[in-house]
């Protein structure tokens, strides 16, 4: 008989202790959970929760603004934060009110939504100076903060220009006619679409644009004027408008001269269900939409990465710009297009709760 | 109208002894005549009948509004609610036809709708005899977001499959667009209604002298609460032909410059805002110069900016056009001329 050595036993005790405890340990651990997973959603949450966003977008009611505001609620809230939304109603004065008074009230993070490049850059500084971050969305200020998200208006209109010239351009065999249908002569998202269509266009010198007026983003004024230049020039081949809702009313003004076949109906947009039920009932040949709901998406990650990093607000710049999708018969569906959201109800000033 | 003896008589300048016998919608009339003529000559494609049928066609809904405005401030109030009358309800009746509604009844909806606001307008005006201006401008704002509150929707859109609904606004009959027979129709009615009725020339007397129609013996409460009606009626009417023509209905119209133009059709013409003058004529002569020279900027490419510059500056024109053609003295400006 062969006497174990002590360290034999030793090792023989410690295995059969490894092997039937690690189980034990095991269940132990699944019981609360990986350390690590613990470790890694309270760093989380610490730069989070509890932390207040604030909401500016020029107006509610419009699907662009609600869906950027439903998408970041719904993500803010379920992070544990603290939303607030004001609405100043397309008002300049109310504004500026509205974002001064928020700016006082010290919240973590402003995504606010310039009407003009000059009206809050001031206020705008002020907050990142106080400790604020600001993001700027779909449109910027002369002041450039922490963030920007939005689509590249200058890209949204060359490429659909791009795709006009494909279609009217030099040996398409058609007459090579565009309107253009602006929303507003001094809007930024105008002024740099325009930018970005002329430039493609005036790439190929087949391309005669016969009108290029604005609308004042109103359907009916978009329909005037398309009526009157279709019946000047019944060869139009291509129609460009810079907002979807407005561009539906040009559309109509070319379905009822009975040409909403021969004329293609180019518009971009937030791509909402209105949209895509335009381009499906055959009004738009092809819809460019910048994708609200990514962009809302996009703005939230932008809070979630200034929040995390914790660096002084106005330290960095970054921008954060959204891929325009085309959109056409064969995919203007549920997936592409999301459904018109209710306008969110605006919340109290300074002591909206968290809701877990 | 002829002219009056006044205190100014002695000191007529010649060329207001030759215009004065025009009334102002007659000279609007002959300056629209005057700018067709010149665009027919200098800008090609202008005097075709396609571009005058659809000059046409795009002052009509403008028209109908104006026909509208004009009664009521012929009787010397105001309606800044008209736009808001004409956006809610239609918005509200065309979000509740996906929900089953059918089209008929929507389109009754929207008339109730439009009715009620025109009541309760009237009731303000002639019972609480609250200032015109305020009440409609308060129940424009109401109007806005009570519609956003129960239609949730920022546009709605026409249906695609009630092409009755949509007649008005999309059909033709014998070759010329409906909405423009519509207009037609209308002001055909508004000008019998206000000629040849005892309550249109009623509606004349209040405007120019409230106080002697009243001491007459004029019905002037229940006058007001009718005219108030009748001008959501024909803002209904706007609607019907606006959602088949444009194929949908945006509520930020009300927000907009609408009725701004739709004033300015109505100053326009001669409809004074001090009541008592002015006709169905005046509406059309307006809405023809405007429509003109809309149709001929678009034609020329001209940009929005300058047309609102020349659209305000043709409504300046206006006004010191009527102060100068019916100057006012201290016995004018408070009984009318």
């Amino acid at each position: 008989m062969l006497r174990e050595s002590s360290l034999t036993g030793f090792i023989r005790a410690l295995s059969v202790t490894a092997l039937v405890g690690a189980p034990m340990v095991a269940l132990a651990q699944e019981e609360t959970g990986t350390k690590t997973a613990h470790e890694l959603r309270a760093d989380y949450d610490k730069n989070l929760k509890g932390k207040t966003i604030a909401f500016l977008p020029i107006a509610t009611g419009v699907p662009l603004m609600d869906e950027w505001g439903s998408v970041i609620k719904t993500e803010a809230e379920w992070r544990g934060m603290n939303f607030v939304i004001r609405d100043p109603n397309n008002n300049p004065a109310a504004m500026q009110q509205a974002l001064t008074a928020l700016v006082d009230e010290k919240p973590d993070v402003i995504v606010v939504q310039n009407p003009s490049v000059t009206l809050l850059q001031k206020e705008l500084k002020r907050a990142e100076a106080q400790g604020t971050h600001v993001i700027q969305m779909n449109m910027s200020s002369n002041y450039k903060s922490d963030a920007f998200v939005g689509a590249d208006w200058f890209e949204v209109g060359r490429m659909l220009a791009e795709d006009v010239v494909k279609a009217c351009g030099t040996g398409s065999g058609t007459s090579g006619k565009v309107q253009i249908v602006q929303g507003e002569l001094t809007a930024a998202a105008s002024v740099d679409q325009i930018a970005g269509v002329m430039d493609a266009l005036n790439k190929d010198k087949a391309i005669k644009v016969v009108s290029n007026q604005a609308a004042q983003w109103d359907a009916n004024n978009a329909l005037n004027i398309t009526a009157t230049v279709i019946q000047q020039h019944p060869d139009l081949c291509a129609s460009i408008g810079f907002w979807g809702i407005m561009q539906s009313g040009a559309a109509q003004a070319i379905r009822n001269a009975g040409k909403i076949d021969q004329v293609k109906v180019y518009a971009s947009g937030e791509g909402s269900q209105l949209d895509c039920d335009q381009v499906n009932q055959g009004n738009f040949y092809k819809f460019l939409s910048y994708t609200a709901g990514e962009q809302g998406r996009d703005a939230f990650l932008a809070a979630e990465a200034l929040l995390e990093n914790d660096a002084k607000p106005g330290s960095s710049h970054r921008e954060y710009y959204t891929r325009p999708i085309w959109l056409d018969k064969s995919n203007a569906n549920a997936a592409n297009c999301y459904p018109v959201p209710k306008p969110p109800t605006p919340t109290a000033a300074a002591d909206a709760t968290p809701k877990k | 109208m002829t002219m009056q003896p006044d205190a100014t008589a002695g000191r007529l300048e010649p060329w207001r002894l030759a215009v004065g016998g025009l009334s102002q919608e007659q000279i609007v009339a002959a300056l629209t005549v005057v700018l067709l003529l010149g665009f027919s000559l200098g800008l090609p494609g202008f005097a075709t009948t396609a571009n005058l049928l659809d000059l046409l066609r795009s002052i009509s809904k403008l028209g109908i509004l104006g026909l509208g405005m004009g009664l009521i401030v012929i009787s010397r109030g105001i309606d800044l609610s008209e736009v808001a009358m004409m956006a809610g309800s239609w918005c509200v009746a065309l979000t509740a036809i996906p929900r089953g509604l059918p089209p008929f009844w929507a389109a009754v909806l929207a008339l109730t709708i439009c009715v009620a606001i025109g009541l309760f307008n009237g009731v303000m005006v002639a019972f609480i005899e609250a200032p015109a201006l305020f009440v409609t401008l308060a129940t424009a704002y109401v109007i806005y977001g009570a519609a956003f509150w129960f239609a949730s929707a920022f546009v709605a859109y026409a249906p695609l499959d009630a092409p009755e609904l949509v007649f008005a606004g999309r059909g033709m009959l014998l070759g010329i667009p409906m909405p423009i027979l519509v207009f037609a129709a209308a002001a055909s009615v508004m000008h019998a209604f206000l000629s040849w009725t005892s309550i249109g020339r009623f509606i004349y007397a209040q405007g120019d002298n409230p106080e002697a129609a009243r001491l007459t013996g004029v019905a002037l409460r229940p006058l007001t609460i009718l005219e108030y009606v009748l001008v959501a009626a024909l803002a209904w009417l706007a609607g019907l032909v606006w959602i088949g023509e444009t194929g949908s209905m945006q509520m930020a119209i009300v927000q907009g410059s609408t009725i701004f133009d739709v004033i300015l059709v109505v100053v326009l013409g001669g409809i004074s805002l001090v009541g008592g003058r002015g006709g169905v004529f005046s509406v059309v002569a307006g809405c023809a110069l405007i429509g003109t020279l809309l149709n001929a900027f678009t034609i020329m490419n001209v940009n929005s900016e300058v047309q609102n510059i020349i659209r305000g500056v043709v409504l300046l024109v206006a006004i010191i056009l009527d102060n100068l053609l019916h100057p006012r003295d201290e016995e004018t400006a408070r009984q009318g001329d």
